[in-house]
């Protein structure tokens, strides 16, 4: 060791280290300003939990009346109008989320179990009206009801669906997702393509004859 | 470590090639015309950028208008619009075919890895300035790209452990400024399609003024002649403009720019995640390549498995341009081909690849210079 020339250069190494260690606290005390410059509804100090303020905020709106889809597989678009943050001076973008109620010939099983997470009930568990937001749960078009299933296998990448299937489905045009709005377990059930999950639905409850929708499920962009 | 590192990229920066610039003596092979027509191309595209930034509008009321106005209404706005766009597709392309050129001569070998990753990383940015460039037109394909691309990072909240923390979704709101497509996206794409191309050129003229380097050697007959032929396409084939974006109604069939469409037919395939995850695999795989291909020769035929491999990529683009442009596509069967095909082939190379390995070293050291190129031919 004695004869080493190495101990002077230790040194110096530990010099710069204690000069380096505060030199990088101090940047690292840079983060979170930082990703408030990038995105700023990111808490102070924070830069975990980064989305928790980018809920989006709707109001409620008549989709429907009972009395619009009398028959089964009849159906209604409507749009959902959301407030979304938006990081402008605004601070906020209104942006119309495309939904489709529709008429299905028995009852199902309403997929709400999402209600919970943004604390509300849902109005009743079964029915035979259900209510889907049209933003492809995939990669965020808009898909589209198609009355007559003949019309899937054509524009929507040759899936046949089985005889049980044969009536009206929901398809998406960008990646060729085909939703079953009528299955009996997962209403929605993605019966081809790409799509992750069901369609999202919405929150609704039934004033004498309008269908009001009140909330979506969170989550996707717009 | 820090002096290995730094004397690892001092070494390849000395023989660093930007644009070809070291390789002149071989410029009566049009291969190496690649280099400075790439530099050529985007000097053009960036110079008629910032003549459109004087009548281009970013919001989302006044962007779609403006760009037909500067398409019909500004004396010569179609030529500058015209060398932009297909100045920018040439770039592209000319950055692609310059990396197949590499990849296949062995470029990349020591010590040209650093000109290799940066080539490579171009052409990542390139695609990153163009999509971020065709927002701003703010049609119905602009818009429906914006937001599917964008959709895929917040699937990146599915990887385990880090997922749940939000930070995939997070870099698709950064990126758009929200949750939603709106005024703010078109500002930070805007503040990125410039930066990216004027920061990097900035940085590459510091370069080559610190190593007295030659940015451009080619002769002006190429020079005039590319760039008549950028002003024909301009008139015959005007850029378009498509309709309005119109965020209630998606088009059908969905495209994009020419250099996209094998991805999006790739993303009909895969679950999302995997549109995410692939892409950035591909890319991982691309920048790494110098340091995964240990083999010793440079000719293709000398390291069959990246061969193969190099040449796979290369059909699988044109194969899925094709399938996208046709709009075949089905679902239920073809993913599952596509699969099986790749393993056979990398399987089938990599056999390839042991076999040549294991007659090499089998050879007789004072032979196997004398056998190579039986070998290769």
């Amino acid at each position: 060791m004695a004869a080493d020339p190495a101990p002077r250069l230790e040194r110096r190494r530990f010099l710069k280290l204690v000069v380096a260690a505060p030199a990088l606290a101090g940047l690292a005390a840079f983060a979170s300003p930082l990703l408030r410059f990038l995105k700023p509804n990111v808490e102070k100090f924070k830069i975990y939990a980064p989305v928790t303020n980018d809920v989006a905020r709707g109001e409620a709106v008549i989709a429907a009346t009972l009395g619009e889809i009398p028959k089964p597989w009849d159906f209604k678009y409507f749009v959902f109008t959301q407030k979304y943050p938006q990081y402008t001076p605004e601070g906020f973008k209104a942006a119309n989320m495309p939904g489709v109620v529709i008429r299905l010939p028995y009852k199902v099983r309403l997929p709400l179990q999402w209600a919970r997470t943004i604390g509300k009930e849902p109005a009743f568990t079964e029915s035979d009206v259900i209510v889907y937001s049209r933003i492809c749960p995939h990669l965020g078009c808009i898909y589209n009801y198609v009355p007559n299933w003949r019309e899937v296998t054509a524009g929507y990448g040759g899936y046949m669906p089985p005889d049980v299937r044969k009536h009206a489905l929901m398809a998406c045009p960008c990646h060729l997702s085909i939703y079953d709005p009528a299955d009996r377990d997962v209403p929605g059930r993605v019966l081809s393509g790409p799509a992750p999950r069901p369609p999202r639905t919405f929150l609704f409850r039934i004033d004498g004859e309008s269908i009001v929708v009140t909330d979506v499920e969170p989550g996707g962009i717009a | 470590m820090w002096e290995r590192l730094r004397d690892w990229i001092r070494e390849r920066r000395e023989k660093l090639n930007l644009f070809d610039e070291t390789l002149v003596a071989r410029q009566d092979n049009p291969m190496f015309l690649l280099g400075p027509l790439l530099y050529y191309f985007w000097l053009i595209t960036v110079i008629t950028g910032v003549v459109l930034m004087i009548w281009y509008e970013p919001t989302t009321t006044g962007a779609f208008s403006s760009i037909e106005r500067i398409q019909h209404e500004v004396p010569l706005g179609w030529l500058i619009r015209g060398l932009h766009k297909y100045a920018a597709d040439g770039l592209i392309l000319t950055i692609i075919l310059r990396i197949y050129r590499m990849y296949f001569l062995g470029e990349y070998k020591k010590p040209g890895e650093l000109s290799w990753m940066l080539g490579f990383l171009g052409l990542v940015l390139g695609m990153i300035s163009g999509i971020t460039g065709y927002l701003l037109i703010w049609n119905q394909r602009a818009f429906w790209a914006a937001k599917t691309v964008l959709s895929v990072p917040v699937y990146f909240d599915q990887i385990p452990i880090i997922g749940p923390m939000g930070f995939g979704s997070m870099i698709a709101y950064i990126f758009l400024g929200g949750p939603a497509v709106g005024q703010a996206t078109i500002t930070r794409f805007y503040a990125l399609h410039f930066g990216i191309s004027l920061v990097l050129l900035i940085l590459i003229e510091v370069f080559f003024q610190r190593t007295r380097r030659k940015r451009i050697n080619m002769s002006l007959a190429p020079a005039v002649l590319f760039l008549l032929m950028l002003v024909v396409i301009s008139y015959i084939l005007p850029a378009e403009s498509g309709r309005r974006a119109d965020p209630t109604r998606t088009p059908l069939p969905i495209l994009s720019d020419w250099y996209f469409l094998a991805l999006y037919q790739y993303v009909k395939y895969t679950p999302p995640l995997w549109a995410g995850l692939g892409p950035g695999l591909l890319i991982g795989f691309g920048m790494l390549v110098p340091f995964l291909d240990r083999s010793k020769g440079r000719r293709p035929l000398e390291r069959p498995f990246f061969f193969v491999v190099g040449l796979m990529a290369l059909l699988y683009f044109l194969a899925f341009t094709t399938l996208i442009l046709f709009n075949i596509a089905v679902i239920e069967r073809e993913p599952f081909l596509v699969m099986v095909l790749t393993l056979a082939v990398l399987s089938g190379a990599l056999l390839w690849e042991r076999r040549y390995r294991r007659r090499q070293r089998a050879a007789p050291p004072d032979i196997a210079p004398a056998a190579r190129p039986h070998a290769a031919g």
